[in-house]
């Protein structure tokens, strides 16, 4: 009887260790508000269930910090194994192709036909399929109609009627109210859409900026007439608001602030922020910035796998169900964007899953932006709240430190200096 | 039984004094075991990142690039870099503003808490709260919502007629509103003083009161000197804190505007945690470790000048 029993046991344990060992298990991190965690989390469990041989440990957060932790993982090699990753992380990280899985060694398990090549290309750095591209994402203008109709006007449609509407907000609603909000940033993100509308070429070439000091000047008088009109606050404004950002600012939902320059991807999160009974609406660009067709598109966000993932097979299968199974589609919906995969984008809209305003957004920004955004732009030295040399550039000009000269010199050599490195 | 006990003690008290290196060699083994967690954590935790940061510091070590040069780049760019330059200058307007105004508060609470009145006790809890508090992003958070341009202070304001400034988005005054949040924090050094207050002797109040001594006279003359050792100590180490300031400023105003508020911690997490620059972040924090060792001596230096210890043997300790 003993001998029996003890039989029996040492096979449910060898049972057990086969078991543990046919279980794989894939960690998988990303950032975003509740809406995202929850979606994410709902897909997370149904791929699961449909992989029940294969277990995810999510890790997630708020945007907030994320980047900066996540770069001390990379660094050290102990980051999860399915990563959102931002575009700019690929030539951060893994400018050698070191960090992340070349996807291309996958393609029998994620489809990648689904994806244009522009979208690929763009997350392929040192001949490797760093990520898979979410979705293409640009910079577009928002309005609160109910602000521009209680002060008797239309929402713009051309810069010269967002010039007009300054001082008309300014005597018929008061000091406070203002046709649009910019922090330094978006300052940034706007400068280069109208110089590249004037200019019609790309801010970046090879790695080395693309225009002179003089084009440059022309930007920075363009951000300090919108001041001196009555179109934009002043940075000190702004910074006295005490908002953390713009979505959160009191005068924003308040409708004070009546517009934005914001991510075709954000539109809800400024749409949700906004007091009951105003109408937040997208815009249109301007087309007398230039006589071209300014701003960039840049992909918002890809799926990677880290080289030190144990189950790279398991992972991959991951990020296919995430974007091309019609199960995790139908879960995720817009929550990271309109989709770029083929099939993803066809099942949610003929399904009217997506985010009505976020795909107006988007169908403009894709069929107006025309120039290549360099991964640069975005690196922390330049684009660093309060500390970056965007910011630097955009207070010093606002705060009256610095004139369209000066703020040109430090913008000229914050990037030479960036792009030196 | 008890025979055997007492001659088995017996043995072992012979042993002992037989073999007296023998022991003392076991006893310390004893005691190295039982140190090794704390000397494994030092070397890991603190020799080696000190050791190691020194290093970094004349390489141009990223954290992802890994090391290609060495030299002494990283201190010429200390030294020549405006923003670190401006970062320095800052953080030493903030460390001469806050740690006097600082210990001056703590000194005069802990004066007036010293007195016998109603209820000091709760006072003295009331007093010490905020340095608990004064560290936590809570406390920040609340104080950027307190100053910003339609906050509390503002309302007060502007409820006795007068418009209130942008406390925080004005170079002014953003450095001012982040000094205060650590001269609120005087609880900890107002603790010590109180108790180097109650250490001072009665009877020398005594007598001098009997000489014709006012309070202030008291205050200069007996009070002061009697706890210099304690002044000097928070001096020293409200110093140090200062310097190695980094909450408030990152979460009030994330080193705005126009840097006013950047302080060097800022700049040490910029360049090694967001830009990934180890070496230069390095080379940072090693600037500063100099500056506040070289304060650290003067103060030691100075202290012979005006700090008063009872006993001479014990000039230079506390």
């Amino acid at each position: 009887m003993k001998k029996t029993l003890a039989i029996v046991l040492a096979l449910v344990m060898l049972l057990s260790v086969g078991a543990a060992l046919a279980q794989s298990t894939v960690t998988f991190s990303w950032w975003g508000g509740d809406a995202r965690h929850e979606a994410t989390q709902k897909a997370v469990e149904a791929f699961m269930a449909k992989n029940p041989d294969i277990t995810v440990v999510p890790e997630y957060s708020a945007w907030s910090g994320w980047e900066d932790k996540m770069g001390q993982r990379f660094a050290s090699n102990s980051a999860p194994d399915v990563n959102q990753i931002n575009w700019n992380w690929i030539t951060a990280f893994s400018a050698d192709g070191s960090k992340f899985v070349d996807l291309n060694t996958l393609s029998d398990i994620i489809d990648l036909s689904q994806f244009s090549k522009t979208g690929l290309d763009a997350c392929t750095v040192a001949g490797k399929l760093q990520g898979i591209p979410v979705s293409m994402t640009g910079r577009i203008l928002y309005w609160n109609q109910s602000t521009y109709e209680k002060a008797g006007l239309a929402v713009p449609t051309s810069y010269a009627e967002l010039l007009a509407a300054g001082p008309i907000f300014q005597e018929k609603l008061g000091e406070d109210y203002y046709p649009l909000v910019l922090g330094t940033y978006d300052r940034a993100i706007l400068m280069v859409y109208y110089l590249e509308s004037v200019f019609g070429k790309d801010w970046v070439v090879d790695n080395k900026l693309n225009y002179t000091a003089e084009e440059i000047q022309k930007g920075f008088e363009f951000i300090a007439e919108m001041e001196a009109n009555h179109v934009i606050p002043t940075m000190q404004k702004l910074t006295g608001d005490g908002a953390d950002s713009l979505d959160k600012n009191v005068n924003w939902m308040e409708g004070k602030y009546a517009g934005i320059f914001e991510w075709d991807s954000a539109a809800g999160k400024f749409q949700k922020a906004l007091n009951e009974g105003q109408t937040f609406v997208v815009g249109d660009y301007f087309r007398d910035f230039g006589e071209f067709q300014g701003g960039f598109a840049k992909v918002s966000m890809a799926f990677a796998i880290s080289e030190t993932a144990a189950d790279k097979v398991a992972a991959a299968k991951l990020i296919n169900f995430l974007l091309n199974d019609e199960e995790g589609i139908e879960i995720l919906e817009s929550q990271r964007g309109i989709p770029l995969s083929k099939k993803a984008f066809d099942y949610a809209s003929g399904n009217n899953l997506l985010d009505p305003i976020v795909s107006e957004a988007n169908a403009k920004v894709l069929s107006w932006v025309n120039y290549n955004l360099d991964p640069k732009f975005e690196s922390n030295e330049l684009k660093a709240e309060e500390t970056g040399v965007y910011a630097e550039a955009m207070n010093s000009l606002s705060y009256g430190v610095v004139d369209v000269a000066g703020a040109t010199e430090i913008l000229m050599e914050g990037i030479n200096r960036v792009l030196g490195e | 039984m008890m025979s055997n006990n007492i001659a088995s003690q017996q043995r072992l008290a012979q042993d002992l004094i037989r073999k007296p290196g023998r022991s003392r060699l076991e006893s310390g083994r004893i005691g190295l075991v039982y140190i090794l967690p704390w000397i494994i954590g030092f070397l890991f935790f603190k020799l080696y990142p000190f050791a190691s940061s020194l290093y970094y510091s004349f390489t141009d070590m990223h954290l992802f690039n890994g090391i290609s040069k060495t030299g002494l780049f990283n201190y010429v760019d200390v030294f020549t870099n405006r923003a670190t330059v401006r970062s320095l200058e800052t953080t030493f307007r903030y460390v001469i503003t806050t740690v006097p105004l600082k210990l001056v508060a703590a000194l005069f609470i802990a004066y007036i808490l010293n007195f016998k009145i109603k209820g000091v006790n709760l006072f003295r809890t009331a007093y010490y709260v905020p340095s608990i508090l004064g560290g936590s992003v809570a406390i920040a958070v609340l104080w950027r919502a307190l100053f910003r341009n339609d906050g509390l202070i503002n309302s007060l304001l502007s409820t006795l007629g007068v418009q209130g400034p942008s406390w925080l988005s004005d170079p002014n005054y953003a450095l001012i509103i982040i000094s205060l949040l650590r001269i609120w924090q005087f609880g900890s050094a107002m603790v010590i003083f109180l108790a180097a207050l109650k250490g001072v002797p009665e009877e020398l109040y005594e007598a001098s009161t009997i000489d014709g001594a006012g309070k202030w006279r008291q205050f200069t003359k007996i009070t002061l000197p009697l706890i210099s050792p304690v002044i000097f100590y928070n001096l020293v180490t409200q110093t140090v804190q200062a310097f190695q300031e980094f909450n408030g400023p990152f979460i009030i105003t994330k080193g705005g505007p126009l840097n006013s508020t950047r302080l060097i911690t800022m700049i040490i997490y910029d360049q090694g945690i967001k830009n990934y620059k180890i070496g230069l972040s390095s080379a940072i924090a090693w600037v500063m470790f100099v500056i506040m060792m070289l304060l650290t001596l003067l103060a030691f230096w100075s202290q012979k000048r005006w700090v008063y210890y009872s006993d001479e043997t014990q000039r230079g300790g506390l």
